[in-house]
């Protein structure tokens, strides 16, 4: 039982990660640059 | 409909700062040309109807520069409906040469005297109502750094866009240019909507500006007309069209000068006599050098190494004792054990080996944790009886004895698993996968944040913008121009803006070897690696880190030689125009919030991407093939897994370079997922056969190690940084042309490190060393090689 629950909560914090990845690949942010936004200027596709 | 105010001034009069103080956004401020390459807009914090628009420096409204292009589009097409013109009150004569051109836009405009603090502390003055007069617009002191006047300032923007009353521009040119605009505006102007503009198009083709030609859509008879009459100011000016207007520009902002500002009279300023020493034509490399050293060796070596071993040792390690309270005695009572268990396991060593005991004194090995060197140290056997007695009346120290001992990480999470009776495989995958991999470079945020701490002082105080005007220097002899150092300083941080400030470069042959060349210069991913490998291979070493980084301005010189010799490549340099500000020490709230917004991307990208990374490579090297059967493998089966067998494919590229290893060359591979992640990956591959640091140790030797260090420093950077290439490369054979550049270039500096290196490390001349010299030879070749193409 307990490994079902570590499974279950890894698989909900990959599925979390992986559709914030993808919302922000959406909106137009690269989704693994998550460097050093603040440099860009707004100039570049992550912001 | 809201309000849109723009701020335009010239570069480094304090706009993105202004900007962040009326919004409260974070954007980056930097004190050297370039920083902001596109407009941004953000809301008024005071009143949200009102939309903020930071616009590129300049000097000018020409269209020379991309950051004019950008700005002046802005403010023509798009029309806000005022204009705050931020102007540095130290620098009144330049800054106010912008301020006669954008009064004559057509729009409200409202000028704002930033740096008011520093005006008065230098004992100047100015009058500030008798400016407003001269210019015909309002006149705000303000000091965006300290918040003063800005509410002033946005008040009397939102009052002259709220009246939409454009100025009548005070300043009237000679009679014969006030002429030739009369007959431009009567030939092709009155047709423009907008009668407050067409002055100021009147000039733009006087002065031949073909962008304003083309936008118009003049045909080729009325700007032969426009010619004549052009060509007939000249004559009588005896001067061209464009110096008239220039000319004529600087004398109005002479009486205004006159008029409105009473200097302080003073010798050299603080930063002058500074800027004697630090940009002096011999000691300035010298200092540059000492400084990056410092910064290296602060953050890599000493404070960052103390806080990063807390970090490693105790958040992601066996645990560590709150406030350090009861520390030392451990840390006393564990020696002591240790060195009397030395004596006792050498004694056995000793029987074991000579199949007796010893008569008198014998010898027994020690090993120092850091370098890994054996040392070899004697006994009596009164020593060893001694030891022995210890060692039987007492255990080994527990740590919890000592003070309140703090689990670490993987105690933690390790424990919280055995007692929910966690399956041994899911157990795995959190502790050898998740927690070594994501662990291993979370330990190193204590060092990143150092590192921009310091980077953060040195760009706010005023030395970096020093230092582009020192390399400038280097790379003009060199046919380079020290616009190309810009985006190096930028990428630091990260790769990505700095590849996206090369934007700044007009000329298109220095943009792309800018671009090719920019992330040698380490960035702050792959700090972890440098700080893993002078830790781990090094014993800590503290030229390392330091080596690293100029190791990068190495690379990017060399390159720039070298590719400046070819056909591509070829041309003069660009000009390269900056100011140097004032030093002054930066507020410790902007130096903290840029290491933290740094430092922040760091942490988010760790509990991102590393750690889906950490999850397939941990599968990768605990899963694969024994006797024909896919299977989960034991610690010493991973010779056998999916990571081994992909590394083998690969790994012969790397032979030649000292680290031809399964695991190396995975760490290589996933490295270009994110830098951080070759640290990740070692950690989960080398953690496997016991501890991280040592097995990586008896991996490489020391020249093996610094070129695995060079080759992943100077090798195509992240796939993120990739897409940033091939977007401003804006072509797909350019594209591969600097991903092929980065890996040769980094592969033949690998190779002539570990077969060179191996020379002098002791390992003797080898067949391999030729091809080190030959690699050596290639580099001089290119570096010295007669240059066809330019003059």
């Amino acid at each position: 039982m307990g490994t079902v629950i570590v499974v279950l909560i890894l698989a909900a914090i990959v599925a979390a990660i992986i559709g914030s990845m993808v919302k922000a690949r959406k909106r137009g942010q690269h989704p693994i640059c998550g460097g050093d936004c603040g440099h860009c200027g707004g100039s570049c596709g992550c912001h | 409909m809201g309000i849109r105010i723009a701020l335009a001034g010239n570069p480094n009069c304090g706009k993105t700062t202004l900007f962040n103080a009326l919004t409260g956004s974070n954007q980056f401020v930097g004190n050297w040309p370039g920083v902001t390459v596109e407009y941004k807009e953000g809301k008024y914090k005071g009143d949200k109807e009102v939309k903020i628009v930071d616009l590129p420096g300049i000097y000018s409204l020409s269209p020379y520069t991309l950051e004019e292009v950008v700005s002046r589009n802005y403010l023509i097409d798009e029309k806000p409906e005022a204009i705050i013109n931020v102007i540095d009150g130290t620098n009144l004569e330049r800054n106010l040469y912008l301020t006669t051109q954008i009064v004559e836009l057509g729009i409200p405009v409202v000028i704002a005297i930033n740096m008011m603090d520093v005006v008065e502390k230098n004992g100047d003055k100015i009058n500030t109502k008798k400016l407003s007069e001269e210019i015909g617009v309002p006149v705000i002191e303000i000091s965006a750094l300290k918040n003063r006047g800005l509410k002033d300032i946005v008040d009397a923007a939102v009052k002259a866009a709220k009246e939409a009353k454009p100025q009548s521009p005070k300043h009237r040119f000679n009679g014969s240019v006030e002429h030739a605009f009369a007959h431009i505006e009567e030939l092709c102007l009155h047709g423009i909507e907008d009668e407050n503009v067409q002055r100021w198009y009147s000039i733009k083709l006087f002065e031949r500006d073909e962008k304003i030609q083309e936008k118009l859509g003049l045909s080729s008879d009325v700007i032969d007309h426009i010619e004549k009459d052009i060509a007939s100011c000249e004559k009588e000016l005896d001067d061209d069209a464009e110096s008239i207007i220039t000319g004529e520009r600087y004398n109005y902002i002479g009486t205004i000068i006159n008029d409105c500002v009473k200097k302080a009279a003073k010798g050299l300023t603080i930063s002058d006599k500074i800027d004697r020493v630090v940009t002096n034509r011999w000691l300035a490399l010298p200092i540059f050098a000492v400084v990056m050293w410092l910064v290296y060796y602060i953050s890599v070596t000493t404070v960052g190494t103390w806080a990063t071993d807390w970090a490693n040792d105790g958040v992601f390690g066996d645990g560590w004792h709150l406030f350090a309270v009861g520390s030392s005695d451990y840390t006393d009572a564990a020696d002591e054990f240790t060195a009397n268990q030395l004596i006792v396991d050498g004694y056995d060593l000793y029987v074991e080996e000579n199949g007796s005991e010893p008569t008198g004194d014998f010898e027994y090995p020690v090993e120092d944790e850091e370098t890994a060197a054996v040392d070899y140290e004697t006994a009596s056997l009164d020593d060893y009886a001694a030891a022995k007695a210890y060692v039987e009346a007492n255990e080994e120290p527990d740590p919890a004895d000592y003070g309140v001992w703090v689990p670490g990480v993987p105690v933690f999470v390790e424990a919280g698993l055995d007692a929910i009776g966690c399956n041994d495989v899911v157990k795995g995958l959190i502790l050898d996968g998740i927690v070594a991999g994501v662990g291993a470079v979370l330990g190193f945020v204590p060092q990143i944040l150092i590192l921009f701490i310091f980077l953060a002082f040195l760009e706010a105080c005023g030395y970096m913008a020093r230092v582009a005007f020192i390399m400038d220097r280097i790379f003009r002899k060199f046919g380079l121009s020290g616009k190309s150092f810009i985006p190096m300083l930028i990428g630091t941080g990260c790769g990505i803006p700095g590849i996206m400030a090369s934007r700044t470069i007009e000329n298109d042959r220095d943009r792309k070897m800018t671009i090719m060349t920019t992330t040698f210069i380490p960035c702050g991913a792959k700090l972890p690696f440098i700080a893993m490998v002078a830790g781990a291979i090094f014993g800590g070493a503290s030229w390392v880190a330091p080596s690293a980084y100029f190791l990068g301005i190495f690379a990017i010189i060399t390159s720039g030689i070298m590719l400046k010799k070819t056909k591509m490549f070829a041309g003069d340099p660009a000009p390269f125009v900056m100011e140097l500000p004032a030093y002054h020490w930066p507020t410790l709230g902007n130096v903290l919030r840029s290491m933290w917004e740094r430092g922040w991307s760091f942490i988010k990208k760790a509990g991102t991407i590393i750690l889906l990374s950490t999850i397939v490579v941990w599968f990768c090297t605990f899963f694969g093939v024994v006797d024909g059967a896919f299977t989960m493998l034991e610690e010493d089966q991973i010779d056998h897994s999916i990571l081994a067998t992909i590394g083998r494919c690969l790994a012969w590229i790397f032979i030649p370079l000292g680290f031809g290893d399964w695991e190396a060359t995975v760490a290589s591979i996933t490295g270009l997922v994110a830098k951080e992640n070759i640290v990740g990956t070692l950690a989960i591959i080398y953690g496997a056969s016991g501890d991280v640091y040592e097995t990586m140790r008896a991996a490489f030797t020391n020249a093996s190690g610094f070129a695995f260090l060079a080759f992943n420093l100077l090798c195509a950077p992240c796939f993120a940084a990739m897409g940033a290439i091939k977007r401003e490369m804006n072509n797909i054979k350019w594209f591969w042309r600097a991903i092929g550049y980065q890996c040769g270039f980094a592969w033949v500096i690998g190779l002539i490190i570990y077969q060179v290196g191996k020379v002098f490390t002791g390992e003797g001349f080898t067949f391999g060393t030729i091809f080190g010299i030959a690699g050596i030879c290639v580099i001089l070749y290119g570096l010295f090689r007669k240059d066809k193409y330019n003059k």
